[in-house]
């Protein structure tokens, strides 16, 4: 039954994968290809677009999109438990985030062919901007997982993404080095910073579970606001 | 219609939208000037201010599909099509009364910015924020707003017409660097001289957008399936079609890259006349094919990059010259570079060498420099031979003195050698016979401009007749800025541009600009040079996080072009171009170190590496050396 959901849930945000996929090769060939900035630049440049925008246009409708068309309650009515409800959109999500970073990533090597940096250089700098989109995206579902709209969805993504930015900037300036290491553009650094990437991980690792376990929870008892 | 109804009724639909916008927009600049309050600066936002505009854009099309998608879906719609309302004047209403809202948006942080700064801030308002930073953002948000309305009359899904809009965003920004419009540096381009193509795109768009939404509800255009995969199919062939004719913009190509053998030292490209030797022992020359490296003299045994330092018949390591025992030796120039001279047949160089002794345990010791001499040394069999030298000691009025300051450039056949605040004047017309043409103690000094750097200021002239006034203030000026103690190019490079009896010199990264900053002389007496800062041309963001060249990196000025160069990044500027700085170009090496370069008589550009396999600077024998050429931009 599970994998039927995720079935479900693949083919209605195969869209999603679609067009920022799409996206993504387009602007990835585009920029290596006319070098307007060196391609360091260029992958920091697309890498940090795709961490905003990636997480936004997943979580769009993955929740709300249930809600706001009543489906909900058609999808509450399967007998399945709701925390699979709620892992299969999730793990949908998760998976096309990464395809997506992977694409870009794999492109990017390909395109540069190490002319400027080190092979697997930018493969690895666009996956650290992946995993912190991956944990951007896992703290909109605790905050975002009982959204009645599409609207509603991307002002809590936004949300997420200035309140982070707050304790980030926060962080940095007051430089409070355990704070900034929950913060999951902290991720990005890593490999500039070389400060303490194990425990980087490490927490965001535990942060991003302790989220999910959050927003599952929060999702189970959706039926309150129906 | 009753106008004043319509506009209350579209402020009180978007209204949480707004709100949420606002709140969006204005947590950066209040917190950062939370935390500058808190610090005891003063309560002002700086830099967040630039990052919340930057957030403009995207707040733009998302009020602009809130604008539509309320009237738009599908059961109001029904509705207010049925009324006798008019359709294009009730789409014009909203489109204003949206872009308004937005326009309103973004100002919020610029006005709070402005305001805080005024009162708040000791240093006052930023201009140069204000005129390159604010209105290129506010174009774009205009342009995503046009877009975003647009796609949404189109589309009538919010999320997705927001999607599309900031793709076609994005492509138009990139679009004029794909089209033949010489194109090259986002900053002197867009961010300042943008007005033109780019002007057109974001003035033509957003008209362009408004007429066709206006036509879209008009007519009840809904993009259906079949037209989603129609213009799919359109835009993958208008992309295939730009791939096709489009070409690299500011990467500076590769004409040959040569792996080289090294011993030890620095890598070291030094001109000798119209040639430039490598590494003190192989002339490099440039042909149709490339370059080639040809040794000087038999070329049968290495010659090593230090000016004193030789083999002998064996094959083993020798000093020659004078040394002096118990006495450590500090030569310039440094890391085995020349002042080479060609004479004819004969190659000489120039060096200067300070002998001192320690005192006391580092890092209390003192140095006490007590002879320096200028030698020059010609080329003989396989090795650099002295042949002449000058006792300059005098130059050092304080024998005390933990630096040694030394600079040389040879001009036609007079040399001059500045050591510490002194300079000697030496006749090289015959390399191996120095002869002391004029010498004066302590008069080089040293100006620096006041921390506003708009203000005009002065730099001495160097008291030397021998040359003529272009060449003497070029001289003083490079004296001014570029005679550094330790490592300093003034031996084969200068900071100055003279072109149409104009002087102008420039810096990086000077006083805490982050920029290519031009400074222009506007006269000079008998005694000093009167200079004003012109424009200059800021890194972005990206530049100085990935590692824009700084105060202390090479650079030089030559046939109007700006080199500069840190570790792995090479980046050419134009400086006469309409009186602007404009990157030409750019060349990357993440694991390489540029050791150094120079550029040939034909334009192009020699670039001497060592490969760096593990970002470290530290010697191994994993080092590769390579020479690069590289075809210098336009």
């Amino acid at each position: 039954m599970f994998g039927m959901l995720l079935w479900k849930e693949w083919k209605e945000n195969f869209w999603k994968l679609w067009f920022c996929g799409a996206a993504s090769v387009v602007f990835t060939i585009m920029l290596f290809r006319i070098r307007i900035i060196p391609d360091f630049s260029n992958c920091i440049l697309i890498s940090f677009i795709q961490m905003f925008a990636v997480p936004v246009i997943y979580s769009l409708d993955i929740f709300s999109g249930e809600i706001s068309n009543r489906t909900v309650h058609l999808l509450f009515k399967i007998p399945v438990p709701r925390w699979m409800l709620f892992f299969s959109k999730y793990i949908v999500s998760a998976a096309g985030i990464i395809l997506i970073f992977l694409i870009s990533g794999l492109l990017m090597e390909f395109m540069s062919r190490g002319r400027e940096a080190q092979v697997l250089f930018l493969l690895a700098n666009n996956s650290l901007c992946g995993m912190a989109a991956l944990v951007l995206f896992t703290w909109f579902c605790a905050f975002g997982c009982q959204s009645r709209s599409e609207a509603d969805s991307l002002v809590v993504m936004f949300g997420v993404f200035i309140g982070w930015g707050i304790v980030f900037f926060w962080s940095s300036v007051c430089e409070v080095a355990w704070a900034e290491r929950f913060v999951p553009y902290s991720l990005t650094l890593m490999r500039i910073t070389k400060v303490g990437p194990v425990w980087t991980v490490l927490l965001q690792i535990l942060a991003s579970a302790a989220v999910l376990a959050i927003a599952c929870y929060r999702y189970v008892s959706i039926r309150r606001y129906l | 219609m009753r106008v004043s109804g319509i506009i209350h009724q579209q402020i009180c639909q978007i209204k949480w939208h707004l709100l949420a916008c606002l709140g969006l927009i204005m947590v950066l600049p209040v917190e950062e000037a939370v935390v500058n309050l808190r610090a005891g600066d003063g309560f002002f936002s700086d830099g967040m201010t630039l990052v919340a505009i930057i957030f403009g854009p995207l707040l733009a099309g998302l009020i602009a599909c809130a604008n539509v998608q309320g009237d738009l879906n599908e059961k109001r719609y029904i509705f207010w099509r049925s009324k006798p309302a008019n359709v294009k004047f009730l789409i014009t209403l909203k489109f204003i009364i949206g872009l308004v809202a937005s326009l309103l948006i973004i100002a919020c942080p610029v006005v709070f910015h402005f305001v805080s700064n005024i009162i708040w801030n000791e240093e006052g308002i930023d201009k140069w924020f204000f005129k390159f930073y604010v209105p290129l953002p506010i174009l774009i948000a205009i342009m995503t707003y046009s877009l975003c309305f647009a796609c949404n009359v189109l589309v009538r899904k919010t999320a997705r017409a927001w999607l599309i809009g900031m793709l076609t965003g994005c492509f138009l920004l990139v679009l004029p660097f794909m089209l033949p419009l010489d194109f090259k540096d986002f900053v002197s381009d867009v961010m300042i001289w943008s007005w033109g193509p780019y002007l057109a795109i974001m003035l033509i768009t957003p008209a362009a957008a408004f007429v066709f939404a206006l036509y879209a509800a008009k007519h009840d255009w809904h993009l259906k399936t079949n037209l989603k995969s129609l213009l799919w199919a359109g835009a993958g062939l208008v992309f295939i079609l730009m791939m096709l004719f489009s070409s690299q913009v500011a990467n500076i190509k590769v004409l040959q890259e040569k792996e080289i053998e090294f011993d030890f030292g620095q890598g070291s490209l030094n001109y000798a006349g119209s040639r430039v030797v490598y590494q003190g022992d192989s002339y490099i020359d440039d042909d149709k094919d490339g370059f080639s490296l040809q040794k000087i003299g038999s070329g049968n045994v290495r010659a090593y990059p230090y000016s004193n330092i030789g083999t002998d018949s064996a094959g083993h390591r020798i000093h020659y010259g004078p040394s002096v025992a118990g006495y450590s030796e500090e030569i310039y120039p440094r890391h085995g570079n020349r002042l080479y001279k060609d004479a004819g047949n004969e190659i000489f160089f120039f060096s200067i060498h300070a002998y001192y002794r320690s005192e006391g345990q580092p890092p209390l010791h003192k140095r006490f420099y007590e002879k320096v001499y200028l030698r020059s040394y010609k080329h003989t069999g396989n090795n650099w031979m002295p042949v002449c030298e000058l006792d300059i000691s005098d130059c050092f009025t304080n024998k005390i003195s933990p630096y040694f300051r030394a600079a040389m450039r040879l001009i036609d056949n007079r040399l001059i050698a500045c050591v510490n605040n002194s300079y000697v004047l030496v006749d090289v017309t015959n390399p191996g016979e120095l002869k002391l043409i004029d010498k004066k103690l302590d008069v080089l000094q040293r100006f620096r401009p006041s921390k506003d750097r708009k203000k005009e200021f002065s730099i001495p002239l160097v008291p030397i007749e021998e040359f003529g006034l272009e060449e003497r203030i070029r001289l003083s000026i490079d004296l001014n800025y570029n005679f550094n103690y330790g490592d300093n190019e003034f031996y084969d490079s200068s900071i100055v541009d003279i072109h149409d009896d104009k002087l102008a010199f420039f810096f990086i990264d000077f006083l805490d600009y982050d920029d290519v900053a031009r400074f222009d002389v506007i006269r000079w007496d008998d005694e000093k040079i009167y200079c004003k800062y012109s424009n200059s041309r800021p890194f972005t963001i990206l530049e100085s996080v990935t590692g824009a060249p700084g105060r202390f990196s090479p650079k030089f000025v030559k046939n109007g072009k700006l080199y500069c160069h840190n570790s792995n990044t090479l980046m050419v500027f134009d400086i006469r171009s309409n009186r602007r700085i404009r990157k030409l170009g750019h060349f990357v090496r993440m694991d390489y170190d540029i050791q150094d370069m120079a550029v040939l008589e034909d334009g192009n550009i020699l670039l001497c590496v060592r490969w760096d396999p593990e970002f470290i600077r530290d010697r191994s024998n994993e080092d590769k050396y390579y020479l690069y050429l590289l075809k210098n931009p336009e």
